[in-house]
């Protein structure tokens, strides 16, 4: 079925182009964003259980984005009242309060050209299996109870096991003078975690997830997801610290992709380029990982959490080579930042929600595929480690130095797994020598989007990243 | 609108309920070097509805959601009957809502106008020199008001302003340039503290053109002087709270010492309403309770929780509160007594964190200074890891304190025989 665009989006069309018109009248260019997003999020564990109709990309409202002289004001809100000259009275009144204090501060604009506004009509409905807003959620929430009560009685040590999913059916709509958007689409995601204590009392944590495009039927995955969690557990009840030092390494799907968005994903978010916050402007064209390195971002990478139509700023999705065999190629954009940099930008434009900045932010950033395959790499493998398990992340753009925080090590030596497995992983390193070392890449690829990542330490936004296992070193600890 | 939904909450049938409306009102400055990139202003209202519902067996259910204030009628009547319904599946313990009466402060006046002239202000007058400068800069003012009423009869508005200020800064060394990121959070803006504050980072940002790789320390005493010091103490906080208490997340329980055999500081924690300049100083928490100062653990044992009113009842507490605001109690020795011998201090991490369930400590080391046999090396690079169950027992901090927003928290903090890999 077709995801359908929100009803009351399409009822305050008519104020909105009327809102448009008048503030036209005042600045060089108006748009409005405006959003209808609902959903649900379930937490399901044996000692505490919620249901809400509220999750992190649940919302409405709308933001109106003004530029006059090449300097550019938002105006987010919640409330639209009927009278629309009044309201554009009111915006003028607020923004002007501000400019108040900007000229008492003796504060001078950062001059940017008027956004283009080229006609455009556009109408997505994408395809769903379900709508989370039409879920059964007695049956959802039975089924929950029955894989938290199966997880504990599977999983070793388990104290108990969490089943948590949210669901969101996305409508947006954005508006100006002469483009007309309209979108509408479902993502879900799920996961499974038990925990419980080793041998020295510590607490332990097995989890799997599951995401995509798509509504709350993908959540069935959640099923096959729980059955891996006592290989987990057991893995991480045995787990031994690691001994410091550089290693070969083999990244699992997720890691790879983990490198992905840290590396070069945070790093050519061109709106850095502008602040000259990162190195990789300096470095289009170069050579910046080995030949065996592709590296692709966009909405239309994948049919993911975030595999929108267009971004918060009405430029239509993209698919940018970042990095093609190694050399980097060029970074992704949104749209002011693409003016101030002369570029088109890449429909990387997005905001937490309505009433937050739009920054440059990554959408799908996948490593491409390679040739060889798994039990090959492991046979390469001198003495290494096969990492597993993303816990967080951390770039410096500026430097390119990475960090990585990993679940799980799965030791290899002369060619073939031990069995022994060393937690948790801090892998830390220069991405150019991790990028650069990428030796094998396996033949089959993923893409995760659980979880959500920040610009600095706010701004959190709906990613997915991934790519195929690759063979590099790097120094863990 | 929160009296038009209670009533169309009661004509569901539903007698025990909680709302919360808050309005934000944001002004928003975004900054490249100096000159202004944007500047946003957000009026925004959420009304956040949990419904509750007895159910067989002395069990309770409970579900929640958001009303859109651009709801129709029928949008709101459709949002309510389907989290009353919702609550009817989500069978959990019994427990009683807040039933205090609470009397609203009255409303504090906060100057959006007033406290963004102040932060452009302070950063327009820093001092900056050709070879360490700001890079871009945002601010943030919020005024929250938050009004709750719940199905008890307790009823109460606070206002109060939340600023944060996010700074990076440049130092630069012929073609070299590094940057140091900050993010500042306070209630209105405390020029001379930001400006002490940047101007400590410009300095961090001069040493860090001049680093050396981060030698193999492997086991090795590392000192905490920065805010990231603040995650070491959300460990005990955390492992306080009733919700991972009753979750069997944490096994802390009043009378308990947080460790055996500790020949380092006890520590001293206290939960407040209030801080100074709080970016979250109000006197009741999200559920209607009063938030009463105590102490959570005193010279190392645990004394009391806190945590959410479900869970607090469910360990048989009545008086517990949500918290925002958190204060250390210095240690036995001054600053400088820590500062003797060897050590490694760190002021700059990737991302510093301390897992407030496992415990494990991990960072990348952008920043360090390397005091050893008499000498003090600047380093980069290589890690800091290691256990707080491990690290408690020997774990030293300053008698002086620093607030950090909605913490108070000795100036500096040293973690013994930590594992610090760098270059072999």
């Amino acid at each position: 079925m077709k995801a359908p665009f929100s009803q009351y989006l399409e009822g305050i069309v008519p104020k909105l182009r009327k809102l448009v018109d008048i503030l036209s009248q005042s600045f060089d260019y108006v748009s409005i964003l405006s959003t209808d997003s609902v959903g649900f999020q379930i937490h399901i564990s044996q000692r505490s259980k919620s249901v809400s109709g509220t999750n992190m990309t649940t919302e409405r409202g709308s933001v109106v984005r003004v530029c006059r002289g090449g300097q550019y004001s938002e105006y987010a809100f919640s409330l639209l009242p009927d009278s629309m000259e009044e309201f554009a009275g009111q915006i003028q009144h607020q923004l002007e309060a501000q400019f108040a204090i900007l000229k008492l501060t003796g504060t001078r604009a950062y001059d940017t050209p008027v956004l283009p506004d080229e006609p455009l009509e556009l109408f997505v409905e994408k395809e769903t299996g379900r709508l989370p807003e039409q879920e059964d959620m007695k049956a959802l929430v039975e089924r929950f109870l029955k894989l938290s009560q199966r997880g504990v009685s599977i999983v070793p040590r388990a104290l108990d096991c969490l089943v948590n999913a949210s669901s969101t059916h996305i409508s947006k709509l954005f508006l100006t003078k002469n483009r007309f958007l309209r979108q509408s689409y479902v993502y879900t995601e799920g996961a499974c975690a038990a925990f419980g204590p080793n041998d020295a009392g510590e607490i332990k944590f097995a989890n799997e997830g599951i995401s995509g495009c798509g509504g709350p039927e993908l959540l069935e995955g959640l099923n096959a997801a729980l059955e891996k969690l006592p290989k987990r557990m057991e893995e991480m009840l045995s787990a031994e610290k690691i001994v410091p030092g550089e290693y070969e390494i083999i990244t699992d799907p997720g890691i790879s992709g983990l490198i992905a968005h840290e590396a070069f994903g945070h790093g050519v978010e061109m709106d850095m380029f502008v602040k000259k916050r990162a190195l990789g402007a300096d470095y289009i064209g170069k050579r910046v990982g080995s030949e065996l390195c592709t590296m692709h971002e966009g909405a239309l990478c994948a049919n993911s959490v975030t595999a929108y139509a267009f971004d918060d700023e009405g430029t239509l999705a993209g698919d940018v080579t970042e990095i093609d065999h190694g050399i980097l190629k060029t970074g992704i954009c949104d749209a002011l930042a693409a003016l101030r940099l002369g570029i088109a930008p890449t429909g990387n434009g997005k905001r937490q929600n309505f009433a937050h900045k739009v920054y440059t932010r990554m959408t799908n950033t996948v490593f491409d595929s390679g040739s060889s395959t798994l039990e090959e790499m492991i046979a390469s493998v001198k003495h290494g480690y096969l990492l597993s398990g993303t816990q967080s992340g951390m770039e410096d753009p500026k430097h390119w130095g990475i960090q990585c925080i990993i679940s799980r090590g799965y030791e290899i030596k002369d060619g073939a797994l031990t069995g022994k497995v060393v937690s948790p992983v801090i892998m830390t390193g220069y991405v150019p020598d991790l990028l650069g070392g990428i030796c094998m890449a396996s033949t089959d690829r993923e893409v995760h989007g659980n979880g959500a990542c920040g610009k600095g330490y706010k701004e959190f936004v709906k990613v997915a990243d991934g790519g195929p296992y690759l063979k590099t070193k790097a120094r863990l600890g | 609108m929160l009296k038009h939904i209670e009533a169309q909450i009661k004509a569901l049938g539903c007698g025990v309920w909680e709302l919360r409306e808050e309005s934000t009102r944001a002004w928003e400055f975004y900054f490249i070097r100096h000159a202004l990139d944007q500047n946003r202003v957000s009026e925004l209202n959420t009304i956040f509805v949990t419904l509750y519902r007895p159910l067989e067996d002395g069990m309770l259910g409970s579900a929640s959601g958001e009303i859109f204030p651009t709801a129709s009628e029928a949008e709101i009547q459709k949002a309510l009957s389907d989290i009353y319904f919702q609550a009817s599946l989500v069978k959990n313990p019994s427990y009683r809502l807040n039933d205090k009466p609470l009397v609203s402060p009255a409303l504090q006046e906060v100057d959006s106008a007033a406290i963004a002239k102040d932060f452009i202000s302070t950063m327009s007058q820093l001092r900056e020199t050709e070879t360490e400068d700001v890079n871009s800069y945002e601010i943030f003012i919020r005024e929250i008001t938050r009004h709750y009423r719940n199905s008890n009869g307790v009823d109460y508005t606070v206002r109060y302003p939340s600023s944060m200020i996010e700074v990076v800064v440049n130092a630069r060394k012929g073609e070299h340039e590094i940057e140091l990121y900050r993010n500042f959070q306070s209630g209105t803006c405390d020029g001379e503290k930001l400006r002490r504050d940047i101007e400590k980072a410009l300095q961090y940002g001069k040493d860090r053109l001049v680093t050396e790789p981060t030698p193999m320390l492997n086991q090795f005493d590392v000192l905490f002087s920065t805010g990231d010091a603040r995650s070491i103490y959300r460990y005990f906080a955390a492992k306080t709270m009733v919700d991972l208490i009753f979750q069997k997340v944490s096994d802390w329980t009043p009378g308990k010492p947080v460790a055996e055999s500790v020949q380092g500081d006890r520590i001293t924690l206290q939960a407040v309403s209030t801080l100074k300049n709080s970016s979250a100083s109000y006197p009741f928490d999200e559920e209607g309770a009063v938030i009463r100062d105590r102490t959570l653990i005193r010279d190392g044992v645990v004394e009391a929780l806190w945590g959410h009113r479900r869970f607090s009842q469910y360990l048989g507490l009545e008086d517990c509160s949500m918290v925002k605001n958190f204060v250390v109690k210095g240690g036995a020795h001054s600053e400088a007594e820590l500062r003797q011998g060897d050590y490694l201090e760190v002021v700059e991490f990737s991302d510093f964190q301390v897992d407030p369930i496992s415990g494990d400590i991990a960072g990348e080391i952008r920043l360090g200074y390397l005091h050893q046999n008499g000498q003090v090396r600047v380093v980069s690079s290589g890690s800091v890891s290691g256990q707080m169950a491990a690290a408690i027992p020997t774990m030293e901090f300053s008698s002086e304190t620093e607030q950090y927003d909605t913490a108070v928290i000795p100036r500096v903090t040293k973690l013994k025989n930590l594992n610090v890999t760098g270059q072999e």
